[in-house]
């Protein structure tokens, strides 16, 4: 893999890992608000730096099936929320590639 | 001691020219045939009392047709022989250099030179400026700057003994009416308020009449006084060692010490010098190892990996067999190992560890201070000040943070304009290198209405050292190589840069800085011209941290990892050398050259080895005679269990 720093992210809004402040998003990246997740709201972001994907797994959720991979923080190691590989059903195709952050598990950082 | 005059010319005509002196039977009837027309001819009767040998033979002059030393060649005689007999008078051979002179009919220097020079170094001043006119100073050549020269060292010479009022007269009435410099009259008389001699000399960057300062003075001197009428001093060795540095620099695996150059033969290394043989694979880390740093006795090694802990090897030689084995194992660090870095005297050690900075007994393996709220992000470099009396971190938290030896902090920068990736501190601590990614000032952000664009201002006046400094606005994204004075904290200079800065170091003479440009460059700099002087490609490092360092004898490679081998160029031409392969999949994240063992260097790998260059067996045995007297360091008993040392053979054809 070798060596990299992790990525920092500048903007009006930095979402950082509330356990150790890891730069993740920011509020241009963010599509909704609309989402819930294990601990409650969740937002879907286009793109989260600073996380690493677990392996594939397909999970039923409240609007279907879809394959998702967990991401958890790569300093801290926190799960974060997960990503979408693919959504099995064709009106959830627009999440696909995209990340869901738990609400509860973000802190605004600069 | 007996004294022998110089041999006798050979006179056979047929002999032929490079063989003898001339090839012309020389008149030894003393006429002057030649030499006086362009030069100072010393007495032709030389007397066999006057320098007190009573035993002198005496000197015939040999007159020689011609001005050149050979038929065939432009080396004006003259020249040469004044050039001899200065160096032979240098070293202490006065009789020869007299017997050269009255052989030859060249005079080193005419009497007014010598005598100018003895006033000069016996602080006689004002002989001194008088006899200037004897050199063939006028009013508009040099005879006013001359004068002053010399009444500047009288007058620094005056405050130096504390006759202040003396020195003030001579600065009245001598200099005032001769310097056309107003500022550096204004320089002068400042020094007027100095303390005491001590104060004196550092602020005047002169080191007194008991100094060098008169034999620099007539250095200094020889800018206004024709060199063929005083020869500029050690003038010979110095054409010499200019032969030696070309050779050098024509040699391309050039990787031999200045002292071992004869003068008998062209210089040129055999490539078996350089350290392409893979002798050691170090295998005891459990992840991959991302940098590595020798101690300054190249007698030991550390490495950081991301198994999170350090490692010290000690490289050992008995009886011509060198060993490595590892000493110390560091591991309590709570994240992966970026950096380490040796205190001067390697009784310490520092490691990095996400914001961490730990430092570490290297006799024990104790951790001394675990420094752990001071930066907020990764620390991305460590760097001890040249003297030994602390170390500099710089982070990606955009902080530099200077350190007493102690861990304790001294002083900071504040936020730099950069997410610092990489720092170093040149050896005569004149300059701090830090490079890294353009980013906002946490004091420019923070409203929701500060865009994107807004947040790229330098930080707000007062905040920090450099405020005020930055000239270019840099981008965010944007790399940047930034140049501080150390003592000062201000910045020198600062170059936007295309690409990810990812490494520095710094040349052992303090003037080039080596700086990796991910993916595919590394760019040599000039800190004195703020210029980029040499761009070495080949490599190919993605957005990884990968390190380059010099190598070799007066750091004449370049070497540098990559994704998969190791890259060596040479410095001055540029050219890619060798292309090292050994190393299993993944990058070699960093290279480090042993200081003292300049045939040797190690490489480390996400291939979780670390491996140690060497030249070929028979320069394993210099190896062995140059270490002898160097301490071991604290060889006292970690046991290696002979874990990770693993002999590769010298003849492994897979190392080449």
């Amino acid at each position: 893999m070798g060596m990299t720093y992790r990525r920092y992210l500048a903007g009006a809004r930095v979402y950082g890992c509330s356990n150790c402040r890891t730069h993740l998003s920011t509020i241009n990246s963010m599509i909704s608000k609309a989402f819930h997740g294990q601990h409650g709201r969740a937002y879907l972001f286009e793109e989260v730096v600073n996380v690493i994907e677990g392996e594939p797994v397909d999970r039923q959720m409240t609007t279907g099936n879809h394959t998702v991979r967990d991401i958890e923080c790569v300093k801290c190691h926190v799960i974060l929320g997960w990503k979408y590989d693919f959504a099995y059903d064709s009106d959830q195709k627009y999440k696909e590639g995209k990340y869901i952050l738990e609400r509860n598990l973000l802190v605004d950082v600069q | 001691m007996h004294i022998s005059a110089a041999p006798t010319p050979i006179v056979s005509p047929n002999i032929t020219p490079e063989a003898g002196p001339s090839t012309v039977p020389f008149k030894a009837n003393g006429h002057t045939t030649n030499g006086a027309t362009n030069g100072f001819v010393s007495s032709t009767t030389p007397s066999p009392s006057s320098n007190g040998l009573t035993h002198r033979p005496l000197i015939t002059r040999v007159n020689l047709p011609g001005s050149t030393l050979y038929d065939d060649s432009h080396i004006d005689r003259e020249e040469f022989v004044r050039l001899v007999i200065q160096t032979l008078r240098d070293v202490g051979y006065t009789q020869s250099a007299t017997t050269l002179e009255e052989e030859s009919g060249y005079a080193m220097e005419t009497p007014p030179v010598a005598h100018f020079r003895r006033k000069v170094l016996e602080g006689a001043w004002q002989e001194a400026v008088d006899a200037l006119a004897d050199l063939g100073l006028a009013e508009d050549s040099g005879l006013t700057e001359a004068k002053c020269l010399i009444i500047q060292q009288k007058y620094l010479e005056l405050l130096e003994t504390g006759k202040t009022t003396e020195a003030l007269h001579i600065l009245r009435d001598e200099l005032a009416s001769l310097h056309p410099d107003a500022t550096h009259l204004h320089f002068l008389s400042g020094l007027l308020m100095c303390t005491d001699a001590a104060d004196l000399q550092q602020r005047a960057s002169w080191d007194g009449a008991e100094g060098s300062s008169r034999r620099r003075l007539l250095v200094d001197l020889q800018h206004w006084i024709p060199s063929s009428i005083m020869i500029p001093p050690r003038r010979f060795p110095a054409l010499l060692d200019q032969a030696l540095r070309y050779q050098s620099s024509q040699c391309l695996w050039h990787n031999t010490p200045a002292r071992s150059l004869s003068l008998y033969n062209d210089h040129h290394c055999e490539d078996d010098l350089f350290p392409r043989h893979n002798t050691f694979n170090l295998v005891s880390h459990e992840d991959e190892v991302w940098n590595l740093e020798w101690s300054h006795t190249g007698r030991r090694l550390a490495t950081a990996s991301q198994d999170k802990s350090v490692i010290v090897w000690s490289v050992e030689q008995a009886d011509g067999e060198v060993t490595i084995q590892p000493q110390l194992h560091l591991k309590d660090h709570p994240f992966a190992v970026g950096c380490v870095a040796w205190s001067f005297d390697d009784t310490v050690l520092l490691s990095s560890s996400d914001h961490i900075i730990k430092m570490w007994d290297t006799k024990t393996g104790s951790c001394i201070r675990s420094i752990e709220t001071a930066h907020t992000e990764t620390v991305s470099a460590l760097a001890w000040v040249p003297d030994g009396s602390g170390f500099v971190s710089g982070s990606q938290d955009r902080k530099i943070i200077l350190w007493g030896a102690d861990g304790k902090q001294r002083d900071s920068w504040g936020f730099t304009p950069i997410r610092i990736t990489d720092l170093a501190i040149s050896a005569d601590y004149t300059r701090l290198v830090a490079v890294g990614e353009c980013a906002p000032s946490p004091s420019a952000l923070g409203g929701p209405s500060s865009s994107r664009e807004d947040s790229a201002t330098p930080p707000a006046p007062g905040r920090t050292a450099f405020a005020g400094a930055t000239s270019s606005s840099p981008r965010l994204g944007e790399y940047q190589m930034i140049v501080y004075d150390p003592r000062t904290k201000q910045m020198d200079f600062a170059v936007p840069l295309e690409g990810q800065l990812t490494s520095v170091k710094i040349s052992a003479d303090s003037r080039y800085a080596l700086i990796n440009n991910a993916p595919d460059e590394i760019h040599l700099w000039d800190l004195l011209t703020q210029r980029m002087v040499r761009k070495y490609t080949g490599q190919r490092q993605g957005r990884h941290i990968i390190r380059s360092c010099f190598g070799g004898v007066d750091e004449n490679f370049i070497v540098s990892g990559s994704e998969g081998a190791i890259y060596v160029w040479h410095r001055v031409r540029g050219m890619l050398l060798i292309v090292l392969e050994g190393h299993g999949p993944g990058s070699v994240n960093s290279v480090a050259w042993n200081p003292r063992f300049p045939q040797m260097f190690a490489s480390c790998s996400d291939d979780y080895t670390v491996r140690i260059w060497q030249a070929i067996p028979a320069v394993k045995l210099a190896f062995a005679s140059t270490s002898d007297g160097i301490d071991a360091g604290a060889g006292d008993g970690v046991s290696g269990k002979g874990k990770g040392k693993r002999r590769e053979p010298w003849d492994n054809p897979s190392s080449l």
